[in-house]
């Protein structure tokens, strides 16, 4: 029978470990979406659920750092040789192992869910994930060694809503360099898919969270009130070093591009369609889809002939310059890896006219575009709503107005038609406003 | 985490297990212990005196929980003033305290285990050890209860089991009969006069039929200084029917007590 084993077994780190684990995978589970897309989506929640994780492991801690107290062993325990130290390192073992362990594990759930799906696996996640832990491992410490000095019942429930405002306020506080040392959850905010960590931050922070965990442990073991102030030097130390090397720039800290995550993958044959590597398992049901797309948009005169994810990284890149034989698109995945909303790759792709990513400052004209495209799709407008996945109002004259202007395009002839659809188009191209000019 | 050699848990044998020169002791502000000599060689001993004479101060002293405040102590042959000679004695030192703490959620087995571990036993020698301090307080059918389950004489039992797990050389026991019933309490007689035959244990207790029953002497103090010290037999030599008590032993306990006063008095 190990001290270690007792430990594990009557100590607070299995109940920790359990409900940390039940939590992030209850928390993963609930939203598969967030996070079917990839290793590094995965990733990048299980970061998210931080605030939930990391205050579980903080008041866990500090629940079982008030054990002596509680069942005032101190003075049977002070006659013994073992030194305080010592008789500590099984209890900072055990959290910290459970802890730690628990986090993987809510990665490896996810995990199992899109192994067979994700198309990529990007190296960071690794250092992500194994920090992810540590900054619970420092949690539980942490916890560990405030539960020893203010040994009081509501120590641990105070500390967990701490340490929720504490993940939450650090992880959007300026500067944002500030934040990425500071928060284990910094960075996990997904707004691509090609998005990843940068090293160096992920760097920071298992500094930090280094020196935090030290910080734990002494204040676990400390004897008297100087050893005790003395304890903060590690986070300060942690800090202080992590501040030096900390990147400042946004490229590094904001929501920053894996170039090969980035990188397209495309089909062999013509007319060509380029997904993300990161997308690169739904390339074969996108292929027909997209090439429907392209037949569409080949009723006008110089249309596109290629189609690519739309692969703006759009927080820290302008759009690029518009080519004219390329059109992009949303890929969308489902909550099981696959392509989601197929139906809504063809009326997408027309909507647009195969513009490109449009000027925000030109003046457009929603029902004329709208009946423009469905003309091309030879079908009557219909509301956005239900149509495009992330529609849920609109204003009711738009399509009325659309359907009005797309029964005068059929009384045409169809190349008086088409001209006119084709000119909506080459008006925007222009920026320039195209209301009336289905209608003239 | 250091390897502890066998070297290190050796027995020696020392002349005296206790010594105690013009020993001072503070309880808090107050000199619960103030110039008592002491000299305990193996055997079974009781202490004895009333409510504040500072028996449970020079236990917790002689435990190496609270510092001299002046004079001598040493624990077999050790000054518990240098810390690494503290370390040693400790090795050889079983306590029960007064107020005996422990963690509600661990089994007999595992707590006697985690202090086995605590006092540096080898770690191969823990799973044995535990088993026969457990079999001698009697909790062999309880080893893996868990320690909230038990009733109060039984957790004072696992508290002397956790005390003899590392076979101490000095074994300090504070009212260790409290919530026994009476069958246990001979029970845990035997036990004491079995562990004097190669041990200081000393007894701290208010119940002089239990020191009289199992100790080789006894250590009457008062006000932190030693009244008397000598067998049962001389204890109860000193009284005379002109003295409460049931028993010759409670009657030579109250005589001295009141001769010691009366002295004080004066």
């Amino acid at each position: 029978m190990s001290v270690l084993g007792i430990e594990l077994r009557r100590s607070a780190a299995a109940g920790a470990a359990l409900l940390a684990l039940a939590v992030g995978v209850a928390a993963l589970y609930t939203a598969p979406g967030r996070w079917s897309q990839g290793w590094m989506s995965l990733t990048l929640t299980v970061k998210e659920y931080m605030i939930l994780l990391w205050p579980i492991a903080l008041a866990a801690g500090a629940w079982q750092g008030r054990r002596e107290h509680r069942a005032k062993v101190g003075e049977l325990f002070a006659t013994t040789p073992r030194s305080r130290a010592s008789r500590m390192l099984p209890v900072l073992v055990a959290m910290g192992a459970s802890v730690g362990l628990a986090f993987l594990l809510v990665v490896a759930a996810g995990g199992m869910r899109i192994a067979s799906t994700a198309a990529y696996f990007p190296p960071d996640v690794v250092a992500i994930t194994l920090v992810g832990a540590l900054s619970l491992v420092a949690a539980a410490w942490l916890g560990l060694g405030i539960g020893r000095l203010l040994p009081t019942l509501v120590t641990a429930p105070v500390l967990a809503v701490a340490g929720v405002l504490l993940v939450f306020f650090t992880a959007i506080m300026r500067p944002d360099w500030m934040g990425a040392i500071l928060s284990p959850a910094y960075g996990s905010s997904p707004f691509y898919a090609f998005q990843t960590i940068d090293p160096r931050v992920t760097a920071v922070l298992a500094l930090f969270m280094g020196g935090l965990a030290l910080t734990g442990v002494l204040l676990l073991v400390a004897r008297g009130r100087r050893a005790s102030v003395a304890a903060v030097l590690p986070v300060l130390l942690g800090f202080g070093v992590a501040a030096a090397i900390v990147p400042r720039d946004e490229a590094a800290l904001v929501a920053p591009v894996d170039p090969v995550a980035r990188e397209l993958v495309c089909t062999d044959d013509a007319p060509k369609v380029c997904v993300t590597r990161v997308n690169a398992n739904v390339l074969d049901a996108l292929t027909p889809l997209a090439r429907q797309g392209l037949a569409v948009l080949a009723k006008m005169p110089d249309a596109p002939t290629q189609v690519y994810e739309d692969r703006r990284a759009y927080l820290i890149e302008d759009a690029p310059a518009r080519d004219a034989d390329i059109v992009t698109i949303v890929v969308r995945i489902d909550d099981h890896g696959g392509l989601a909303h197929p139906d809504a790759v063809v009326p997408e792709m027309v909507f647009g006219l195969g513009t490109g990513y449009g000027n925000p400052e030109c003046e457009r004209n929603g029902a004329v575009e709208r009946a423009a495209a469905y003309h091309l799709l030879g079908r009557e407008p219909v509301s956005d709503v239900g149509v495009i996945p992330e529609m849920i109002e609109e204003e009711p004259q738009l399509n009325a107005e659309a359907v009005t202007l797309w029964q005068g395009l059929q009384k045409l002839p169809a190349p008086e038609a088409m001209s006119r659809v084709t000119a909506v188009r080459d008006a925007i191209l222009a920026c320039q406003d195209p209301t009336g000019l289905l209608s003239r | 985490m250091r390897a502890v050699s066998t070297a290190e848990t050796a027995t020696t044998i020392h002349p005296w297990a206790i010594q105690a020169e013009a020993l001072k002791v503070r309880a808090g502000r107050h000199l619960a212990v103030d110039g008592l000599d002491l000299s305990l060689a193996t055997g079974v001993h009781g202490l004895l005196g009333r409510n504040g004479a500072g028996k449970t101060t020079l236990m917790r002293a002689l435990a190496t929980v609270l510092k001299p405040a002046g004079g001598r102590l040493t624990l077999l042959g050790s000054s518990v003033d240098g810390r690494a000679d503290l370390r040693q004695a400790r090795r050889a030192l079983g306590y029960l305290p007064q107020h005996f703490g422990y963690y509600p959620r661990f089994t007999v087995r595992e707590f006697v285990s985690y202090l086995a571990w605590l006092k540096e036993m080898p770690k191969r020698d823990i799973p044995a050890a535990t088993q026969r301090a457990i079999d001698r307080v009697g909790l062999s059918a309880k080893a893996d209860a868990r320690l909230r389950t038990l009733s109060g004489g039984m957790l004072r039992r696992a508290g002397v089991a956790q005390a003899i797990v590392n076979d101490p050389q000095v074994l300090l026991l504070d009212e260790p009969t409290v919530g026994l019933d009476p069958e246990q309490r001979l029970d845990l007689r035997e036990l004491l006069r079995d562990l004097g035959t190669d041990a200081c244990v000393l007894v701290s207790t208010h119940l002089v039929e239990d020191v009289v029953a199992a100790c080789t002497e006894v250590v009457l103090i008062n006000e932190g200084r030693l009244v008397w010290q000598g067998t049962p037999a001389a204890l109860a030599e000193q009284g005379d029917e002109h003295h409460p008590g049931d028993s010759p032993a409670e009657r030579g306990y109250s005589a001295l007590l009141r001769r010691h006063l009366a002295e004080a008095a004066r």
